[in-house]
């Protein structure tokens, strides 16, 4: 036998006493593994946790060795990129920016991709809020149908210099008829770069223009105070707010913000019952039923044409006392009282009317109730909205006339859009020069030249002023996905700058704070003065013309036709391509996939044959109205909405989109833009309409058919005088209600004397439960040490907003079913947003609107658990009702048991995850999903599940392991700040409280049983099944309570 | 006056004057001739709702149970539905067998056959429901308690659903062995009658070797008599159990008391009526009126209007419970149920389970053939509408009135109920075709002391002088 020796490399060979050294260490990079200090190692145990953490991963490697995996493509890190380790997410500071609107946003990246958008709550002017739509970002990023290279006419092509020396030749050939059309921008460096690109074409100009047009609000302002802007309302400093027509929650101007300060003082602590009195009072006075609307303590309605009208009899009532005659009994009760809070002080009028004479009359008010300067700031202006509607119907008559050389469009969609949009595309094709920076072949883009797309804000770098001297910037999440060009980049290429956008940011940035205080603003995300100020103005219009001019507008059509914004889908977009957003349903009507016709109860029984959901009716099909106006008209299905103006009816833009727009956006509901009109000064939101009953029926998928809450005690609604007078009355009725299950039958009866747990605020809210939850049950009871997570939901604050559905969408991987499978009641959502209304159907100024968020309450004694054949679902020792989902075989006896029904089983292979080939459910809109593109959305911490096991709310538990390990390796007993579920950390309004029970130091502890437990209830506690999620009761500031009154005809009815 | 050797209110158990080998004759008939076109019609028929029955549950298991109608507030539909109704159908024949036997009722001789064959199939259709309900019945295996890789991971023990699953395959056992045991014999005979080689060694394997000796006989009696007295609990058990489903459960509608005793006549109510179905059939097609008499019809639905009575009782103490207790949600699940978008099921379940049973108070209409053929069917029926009322009509509406749905089925699960149907007919035509549908050796018990021919040498002896009785009746053994 020889005894060669191989040696492996030539250092071997050497054999130096580096080589020597290398050799003797056995690792010879450092491992990337975060060492968690000295507090692991020497925390009392760690032989222990030695061999826990041995056992725990030899059971996994075991458990994971046996399971058959299928392959998928994985390219493992060959070098570890600096800051990412595989597993541990990172997050960046960036900013939502939509149509103007802007939201401090922080990005949640995991091996470099963006999954998961929450708020920073650095920003004081959201403070964390966030909405649906900045949360389903992250799946727009990841659309398939967006553009992968730039286009000319329509055909792909390789280079972007192909593209640049064409256009810079076509702009120079322009002769300086040149129009850059954008959406409203709010970065400072874009506005340099469009100034230089201006420079370089003398006689170019930039025209802004809003799809949902703010003009009448900026030019009123600008004949009231002198200066074309929107104001800076603080909502949390309104003691009353009054709104006409504007949906403030939703999407008018800066939605997040408001809803921050509005639920603001409605946070409210039951223990310090000033808190209670001092909630503001919101009024609104509108036409349909708008989700704000829903929220309001009072509230009638009008029609769209009288919003002009009513203000002006609020000015007169505010001024003079002049009585209001509206020919609404409600309505003129509801100005007189209004009238007199508003003068009260701290009182705030906001309209969502684009006229402006309408607008001219509410600044009056706002003047003469001392608004200004106590809610409504002028010393930061907001710039959400900067479009003024002349301007665009300017340019779009110039384009037909032929004096349009070349247009540039930026974040705009006219030909889907701009009113009169046949008259735009035919302008268009007059334009020799025609450029967009589309994301994809929209109903616009289809028609240009050249489409140069632009990054996805995700992808971007760029910066925010929304208000001035609030900056916040927006950092790119990861490189560009497609062969995409930051659009000032284009422009400053073919203004002929040298310089990158990102290098003039930088410079811009850098000289304006120094590269240490950048660095620090970027980490941050904003800079925001330190101490916000408020400086009112004075009045300075002519209010008595805009009254007179206001009075004039007549109606003669019998119905209105309002054109309005969802919260979910906005003004289009890509985001009607968003499968989340397509099927989050309607806060109101909670309708998913579609578009429709809000219509009043009562008209449409008397008038198009059709009805609000009947005690035997569970059709999904509804009639189709058609609705008309001018020679332009809609045929939509009608969905029956109390508490719209019987004479109003509401269609929402955003659908109605083009093939090309994308799978889920295509053929869904109609365009409604088009029944919109320019009046010479701005566009309408509303038009005269006639309506036609049709003979067809058309299926629609709402999610929730039944209406009333049938006066059952699932939740508790006070007004705000009556809990004033009596806090207790939820605890005396729980006392009552449990009466016999809270006491020891081993005693004698006799022997107690007097109430066992206090009474009023003494009441012992912890000890009571602990009573009832040991002397309720025969069986013996569990101790339950440690931690014992639980969840409060404050429907005070909670707006119905959706922003949290949409947050455990993008946190849990939970799937999109298609309109076809919500239809037949097979959504996958974890949690959703009930909605029960109270009132008469035939009144809509008595209807009540109650929003209660439903998750998985993770029931102590859960009726799933014991159910369950194979135990798939159990408990875990810190209170969670657990899935495993690989235990599962799908019996659905779990949700049959469950009383809540907040169970999901995947019906059907969504996510081509079970073991069958080629039977992935596709319904042609929800499927791209499954594309390896858009699967880059999932969160790696969350199982994707598959067919035929059941699944729901886990408390976001891979946050939970996150937070504990969070505090471990701090050392520190778990807090409060270690851990916030998806739904808590996006609701705005700040509604959804979390946290260890048994820390009686945490919120979620002394929201229950200290601040509020005069508002606590559970849902169903009488039947024992100890929800871990609890509410605080609804306080509607207004004498007159809907449900449980004889009033409650929707009760009445079981409608 | 003569004495009388029986009483005269007594209706011979087999008619015509039937001698043993005519009583094997006739029986034997049907398996040793050629099968009738109508036989072939029949199975064939069958085959193909099997096959359909196949198909739609291959469909379900391969694209998911999205394919049926259930949601997720309804997450049982028709599967269990079915389930319950075939359980229910299944009571009829281990009852018969069973309990009959314990209390001597002789008339079980002529039906207990038929009704136990039609116990056993009738639960083969049961167990297909609650298998493919499951949404990935590949893993199916979990519920059984077998040893495994998976550490000590046992079911749980608590679940109703586990407690089915140990019910309904003991039922299934027990009843098996009972209805083999008493076929020994009879395959015996057949055996012995066979003109083929196949034929004998066939049916000579079925019959382990029974040679007919007085200690078989002993034996075989011995056996009955336990296996009798094993599968009396368990007709009471098995649906008790089934009906623990919804009464361990917290959704008002389901959680009561008064569902073991309530399911259980109910269960004797449609095995009864479905024993009903089939034996009018069977005896008008195989010619076998002569042993199963109008007597045993009336019998049979004597037992109907009992168990139609008791199940309108329950259904009338669930409304008075439901008012009683003064729970909203109790209330208003029975409003809705009785009221609701599904009315019609829970009235449809009224009239044909406790309306249309009262007519068999009537003599004339409990042996009227056609309208016990036709009652019978509608208390199946009812029988139906009473499982469907009780698990739709329970989910649909229940505490929370934001998860109200409604429910209807889709083709795979329609598909997968006409299934059963095939499966059940399958088993029923071959089992008509190969096995003697009456017990030759018991109803041979009866034939010489309940027979006509035994009735009409008694009225012979009757007629006698008070010595001439005493002396034969002495010297007659």
């Amino acid at each position: 036998m020889s005894q060669k020796k191989y040696w492996k490399g030539l250092e071997e060979l050497a054999n130096t006493p580096e080589y020597q050294q290398s050799v003797a260490n056995e690792f010879n990079e450092e491992l990337p593994v975060e060492m968690p200090g000295d507090n692991l190692l020497n925390a009392q145990t760690p032989r222990r946790d030695f061999l826990k953490f041995l056992g725990f991963s030899t059971l996994a490697a075991t458990v994971a060795a046996s399971c058959e995996m299928p392959v998928r493509k994985a390219i493992p890190y060959a070098i570890k990129p600096e800051n990412i380790t595989p597993g541990v997410p990172n997050y960046y500071a960036s900013t939502f920016v939509d149509n103007g609107e802007c939201v401090p946003a922080v990005v949640k990246t995991v091996e470099g991709r963006p999954i998961m958008i929450e708020g920073n709550t650095l920003s004081k002017i959201t403070e964390g809020g966030t909405s649906a739509r900045m949360i389903a970002a992250t799946l727009s990023l990841y659309d398939k149908t967006r553009l992968r290279q730039p286009h000319v006419d329509g055909k792909p092509v390789d280079t972007f210099e192909e593209i640049d020396s064409q256009v810079s030749a076509a702009l120079a050939a322009a002769n300086g008829a040149i129009y850059l059309l954008t959406g409203t921008l709010i970065s400072p460096t874009t506005d340099n770069v469009i100034a230089q690109f201006l420079a370089k074409y003398p006689g170019a100009k930039h025209v802004t223009f809003d799809p949902v047009s703010y003009s009448g609000m900026l030019l009123a302002n600008e004949m009231s105070y002198g200066k074309r802007m929107l104001p800076n309302y603080q909502f949390d400093k309104a003691r009353t707010v009054l709104s006409i027509g504007a949906d403030f929650l939703g999407t008018w101007i800066s939605p997040v913000e408001y809803s921050k300060g509005y639920t603001k003082s409605r946070k409210v602590s039951s223990k310090d019952i000033a808190t209670v009195s001092n909630m503001n009072k919101h009024y609104q006075i509108e036409g349909m039923l708008s989700m704000t609307g829903a929220n309001a303590d009072e509230r009638a309605t009008c029609r769209p044409s009288e919003y002009g009208k009513v203000a002006a009899a609020l000015y007169e009532q505010v001024a003079s006392g002049t009585q209001p005659n509206t020919g609404s009994k409600n309505l003129d009760k509801l100005i007189v009282k209004a009238a007199a809070d508003l003068k009260k002080g701290n009182g705030l009028v906001v309209c969502g009317s684009n006229d402006v004479n309408t607008q001219i009359i509410v600044n009056a008010i706002n003047a003469a109730i001392g608004a200004n300067g106590t809610t409504i700031d002028f010393s930061t202006p907001a710039k959400n909205k900067k479009g003024i509607d002349a301007d665009m119907v300017a340019l779009v008559n110039a384009m037909n006339a032929g004096q349009v050389g070349a247009l540039i469009m930026h974040g705009v969609n006219p030909a889907y859009e701009y009113f009169d949009s046949a008259k735009f595309v035919e302008g268009l094709k007059k334009v020799k020069t025609t450029i967009s920076f589309a994301d994809r072949l929209d109903e616009t883009a289809k028609l240009v030249k050249y489409v140069v797309s632009d990054h996805h804000w995700l992808e971007s770098w760029g910066d925010t002023e929304a208000k001035d001297g609030y900056i916040s910037f927006i950092q790119p999440t990861i490189a560009p996905l497609f062969k995409t060009r930051a659009f000032q980049d284009s422009l400053l290429k073919w203004a002929g700058a040298t310089e990158t956008y990102h290098d003039q940011f930088n410079a811009y940035w850098v000289g304006k704070l120094g590269q240490a205080t950048f660095d620090k603003a970027l980490q941050d995300g904003i800079i925001e003065p330190a101490t916000p100020s408020i400086v009112g103005a004075s009045f300075a219009g002519n209010v008595q013309d805009a009254i007179a001019k206001a009075k004039a507008v007549k109606s003669a059509a019998e119905y209105e036709v309002i054109v309005f914004e969802t919260a979910s889908l906005g003004t289009g977009g890509a985001w009607s391509n968003n499968p989340w957003l397509q099927e989050l349903p309607d806060p109101i009507s909670k309708v998913a996939w579609d578009n429709y016709v809000m219509m009043s109860p009562k008209t449409a029984k008397e008038k198009f044959d059709a009805e609000i959901t009947t005690v035997n009716q569970v059709d999904p099909k509804k009639r189709v109205l058609k609705v008309t106006v001018g020679n332009k008209s809609v045929e939509l299905p009608v969905i029956v909405v109390p508490g719209m103006h019987h004479n109003v009816v509401a269609i929402a833009i955003g659908y109605g989109r083009d093939k090309s727009v994308g799978m889920a956006a295509a053929d869904l509901g109609k365009n409604a833009y088009p029944l919109l009109s320019f009046n010479g000064q701005t566009f309408s939101n509303y038009a005269d309409a006639k309506i036609e009953k049709t003979a067809t029926f058309y299926p629609v998928a709402v999610t929730q058919t039944h209406n009333s809450a049938e006066n059952r005690p699932i939740f508790y609604e006070y007004s705000k005088d009556e809990f004033v007078k009596n806090p207790y009355e939820l605890i005396d009725e729980r006392k009552a209600a449990l009466a016999h299950y809270v006491n020891d039958p081993a005693h004698d009866p006799k022997d107690h004397h007097g109430d066992p747990f206090g009474k009023g605020k003494d009441f012992d809210a912890r000890g009571f439960e602990k009573a009832f939850e040991k002397f309720g049950t025969h069986y013996p009871v569990h101790e339950k040490p440690g931690l014992h997570w639980a969840m409060s939901i404050d429907l005070n604050s909670c707006t119905g907003c959706g922003a949290c559905v949409i947050a455990c969408h993008a946190e849990n991987n939970v799937s999109v079913v298609g309109k076809e499978r919500v239809i037949k009641v097979q959504e996958m959502s974890w949690l959703k947003i009930d909605r029960y209304f109270a009132g008469d159907p035939n009144d809509p100024d008595t209807i009540q609107t109650v929003f209660q968020p439903m998750l998985c309450m993770h029931c102590d004694n859960a009726p799933c658990e014991n159910v369950c054949p194979v135990s798939a679902t159990n408990h875990s020792s810190e209170g969670i009702n657990q899935m495993a989902y690989n235990r599962c075989i799908g019996t659905k006896y779990c949700a049959n048991n469950c009383p809540y029904k907040v169970r999901r089983f995947n019906w059907l292979d969504w996510n081509d995850a079970d073991c069958f080939e080629d039977n992935l459910y596709s319904d042609g809109r929800r499927d791209d999903i499954n594309d390896d593109l858009t699967r880059m959305v999932l969160n790696p911490d969350v199982t994707v599940r598959s067919r035929g096991v059941m699944e729901k709310c886990s408390f976001c538990v891979q946050r939970l392991q996150d937070g504990k390990l969070k505090a471990k390796k701090e050392g520190t007993p778990l807090k409060d700040h270690h851990v916030t579920t998806a739904c808590q950390s996006a609701c705005g309004g700040g509604c959804i409280t979390f946290g260890n029970l048994n820390d009686p130091e945490s919120a979620i502890y002394q929201d229950r049983y200290v601040n509020n437990k005069e508002r606590l209830f559970y849902m169903l506690e009488q039947i024992h099944v100890l929800p871990n999620v609890s509410y605080l009761s609804k306080i509607r500031n207004t004498e007159v309570l809907m449900t449980g009154s004889d009033k409650d005809e929707i009760y009445n009815q079981h409608l | 006056m003569h004495l009388k050797y029986e009483s005269f209110i007594r209706e011979p158990l087999v008619d015509g004057e039937k001698s043993y080998s005519d009583v094997t004759a006739d029986i034997c008939r049907p398996i040793e001739q050629k099968p009738t076109k109508l036989w072939y019609f029949g199975f064939f028929v069958a085959l193909a709702f099997l096959g359909f029955g196949a198909f739609s549950v291959f469909w379900e298991v391969y694209w998911g149970l999205g394919t049926w109608g259930i949601n997720h507030t309804m997450g049982w539909g028709w599967d269990i539905t079915n389930f319950v109704w075939w359980v229910g159908i299944g009571h009829a024949g281990t009852l018969i067998s069973a309990i009959l036997l314990l209390f001597r009722q002789h008339w079980r001789t002529g039906v207990n056959r038929a009704a136990e064959a039609m116990t056993i199939f009738a639960v083969m259709c049961a167990g297909q429901f609650p298998i493919f309900h499951m949404g990935r019945v590949w893993d199916a295996m979990y519920v059984l308690p077998l040893p495994n890789t998976r550490g000590p991971l046992w079911p749980n023990f608590n679940s109703a659903l586990l407690w089915d699953v140990f019910a309904i395959s003991t039922y299934f056992t027990v009843s098996l062995l009972f209805w083999y045991s008493g076929l020994i014999p009879d395959f015996a005979t057949i055996r012995d009658r066979a003109k083929t080689k196949l034929r004998k060694r066939l049916y000579g394997l079925a019959s382990f070797g029974w040679t007919g000796t007085a200690k078989n006989w002993q034996r075989f009696e011995s056996l009955s008599l336990v296996l009798a007295g094993l599968s009396t609990p368990l007709v009471l058990s098995v649906h008790t159990i089934v009906s623990f489903d919804f009464a361990t459960s917290v959704i008002p509608g389901w959680h009561a008391t008064i569902f073991p005793p309530y399911f259980v006549a109910g269960a004797i109510f449609s095995g009864f009526a479905m024993v009903n179905t089939l034996l009018i059939l069977v005896r008008k097609l195989y010619r076998l009126e002569e042993y199963i008499t109008m007597g045993h019809i009336e019998a049979m639905n004597k037992v109907i209007v009992l168990t139609g009575s008791i199940v309108g009782i329950a259904y009338l103490t669930e409304l008075f419970m439901a008012w009683y207790s003064q729970v909203i949600y109790e209330q208003e699940a029975f409003k809705w149920r009785v009221m609701g978008p599904y009315w019609w099921s829970y009235w449809a379940m009224m009239t044909c389970n406790v309306v249309s049973p009262q007519f068999f108070w009537f003599k004339k209409l409990r042996r009227n053939i056609v309208f016990s053929f036709i009652l019978s069917i509608v208390v199946n029926i009812g029988m139906w509408f009473e499982r469907f009322v009780i698990i739709a009509t329970t989910l649909y509406r229940d505490y929370i009135p934001s998860n109200w749905t409604y429910y209807s089925p889709t083709w795979p699960e329609l598909g997968f109920y006409l299934g059963t149907f095939g499966l059940f007919f399958t088993c029923f035509f071959l089992f008509s075709k190969y096995f003697p549908v009456i017990a030759i050796a018991e109803i041979k018990f009866v034939l010489k002391t309940t027979g006509d021919k035994a009735h009409k040498d008694n009225l012979a002896l009757e007629e006698k002088s008070l010595e001439e009785f005493i002396e034969i009746a002495n010297h007659a053994h």
